[in-house]
């Protein structure tokens, strides 16, 4: 039986209405064939009030073992770094969060808020938002970039806006089944498993992408969204065409551009007007490349291919 | 129709208007060929203008667009219309939706991008 606790700062709760609907394993799996016991969660926790607060010292005191520590949304440190701004079961979250992780064997980041600050610490970020091990790019976040967790592991990090629940689920059951250790992560603290493809892999439109066919309106069924639509698809490192949402689909193939969610930077260009769904150009070339290409190559292969597009690729065949 | 009646019968249209853009460029419309669109705002700005026109007013769409019918070079880049995302190769078609007109292959515009 493994302990878990999950609690909520600076967040919208996207995450854990994430996790409430998932399938591979679900929620209920976690408890009934995994062995993990949920302690309290801000949706599901029964205890409230006094009760709380004396469970959540008695996991500090370590009268109650905490195996795994969720934590979602930011660490919000406002105002004047005392954290006040988020106040939980007596005193400011911040304090909560720091002495928790300190006791937990291993300590999970839920979604871009809780890993790299999200859009909270979006510039000018009023709540002084951070992850809990990094700020954006930046390595260090609320507990500092040596922390490590009690079996030796850095915070686990599954980003996304929200994190598929899949993504959530199969995670804590590694974590909570021993094989925490097994995860191969990357420099962010993704789990490589998830983290380490990128978004376009498995994309219906990687045939438009290839011959250089853009879509030019959200929805059309043919054509790339990255060369006009601002899609972050190509230089995304997430599972999102691997593993569908609701097992059916993702944004790329219903038409929707991907916002790069899993990516430190989220939100790109913090969110300037005419910056979102807009690929951003100098001098004609995208500002960002797909990944590990650069712009002589780019210019190189683009011309190549377009010109040497066969004409199905310009027309709609996904016909109904 | 079918489908080749349709193409055929749209084929034919686009050649039409194809060679109204070609004559009017070759009659010496001054176009807007700079500054090309090298900057977001750039862009965001002829789009705006370009939204503000009759869907009909042809000329103007050149002149606001900076058509050429050569393409423009920029350092060893060469803008042609062909290597440009928003152009159909196989139907010779600028698909901007600003613009959505005929056009050659090796004609040019400031909204170049690759």
């Amino acid at each position: 039986m493994a302990n878990l606790l999950w609690l909520q700062g600076g967040a919208c709760s996207g995450n854990t209405m994430s996790f409430l609907n998932a399938e591979e394993p679900s929620a209920c799996d976690l408890v009934t064939d995994f062995g993990i016991n949920v302690l309290w969660h801000p949706s599901l926790g029964m205890e409230l009030g006094d009760n709380l607060q004396q469970m959540l010292k008695d996991c500090i005191s370590g009268s109650i073992k905490l195996d795994i520590f969720v934590f979602e949304g930011t660490v919000v440190n406002a105002p004047n770094g005392t954290g006040e701004w988020n106040r939980f079961a007596g005193r400011p979250m911040k304090e909560w969060v720091r002495e928790l992780s300190n006791v937990a064997d291993i300590v999970v980041a839920i979604g871009d808020c809780a890993t790299w600050g999200g859009i909270p610490a979006t510039a000018p970020n009023p709540s002084d938002s951070e992850g809990l091990q990094f700020l954006k790019r930046d390595h260090g976040g609320f507990l500092g970039k040596d922390f490590k967790a009690k079996i030796g592991l850095p915070v686990i990090n599954i980003p996304g806006c929200p994190a598929h629940p899949d993504w959530v689920t199969q995670i804590l059951v590694a974590v909570a089944t021993g094989h925490a250790g097994d995860l191969a992560i990357d420099e962010f603290q993704r789990p490589k498993t998830f983290f380490q493809s990128f978004t376009q892999t498995g994309c219906t439109r990687n045939m438009h992408f290839a011959y250089k066919v853009s879509a030019t309106e959200f929805g059309q069924r043919r054509g790339c969204l990255f060369y006009d639509l601002g899609c972050r698809g190509p230089m995304t490192h997430s599972p999102c065409n691997r593993i569908l949402w609701n097992r059916q689909s993702s944004k790329t193939r219903a038409g929707m551009p991907c916002l790069g969610c899993t990516e430190p930077e989220f939100p790109f260009f913090d969110l300037a007007p005419g910056t979102v769904f807009k690929t951003q150009t100098v001098m004609g070339v995208p500002k960002d490349l797909p990944a590990g290409v650069d712009k002589k190559g780019y210019i190189k292969l683009t011309a190549a291919a377009k010109t040497a597009a066969p004409a199905w690729a310009e027309e709609d065949i996904f016909t109904v | 129709m079918t489908d080749s009646s349709i193409k055929t019968s749209q084929a034919a249209n686009d050649e039409s208007l194809r060679d109204q853009l070609r004559a009017l460029l070759k009659d010496g419309l001054e176009t807007e060929v700079e500054p090309r669109a090298y900057t977001h705002e750039q862009v965001l700005d002829i789009v705006a203008r370009l939204q503000q026109l009759e869907e009909s007013n042809l000329e103007e769409k050149l002149k606001t667009a900076g058509f050429t019918l050569t393409p423009y070079r920029h350092e060893d880049d060469e803008q042609a219309c062909e290597t440009c995302m928003y152009y159909q190769l196989h139907r010779k078609f600028c698909e901007l939706p600003e613009l959505m007109l005929p056009a050659e292959p090796q004609w040019s515009c400031r909204l170049w991008r690759i």
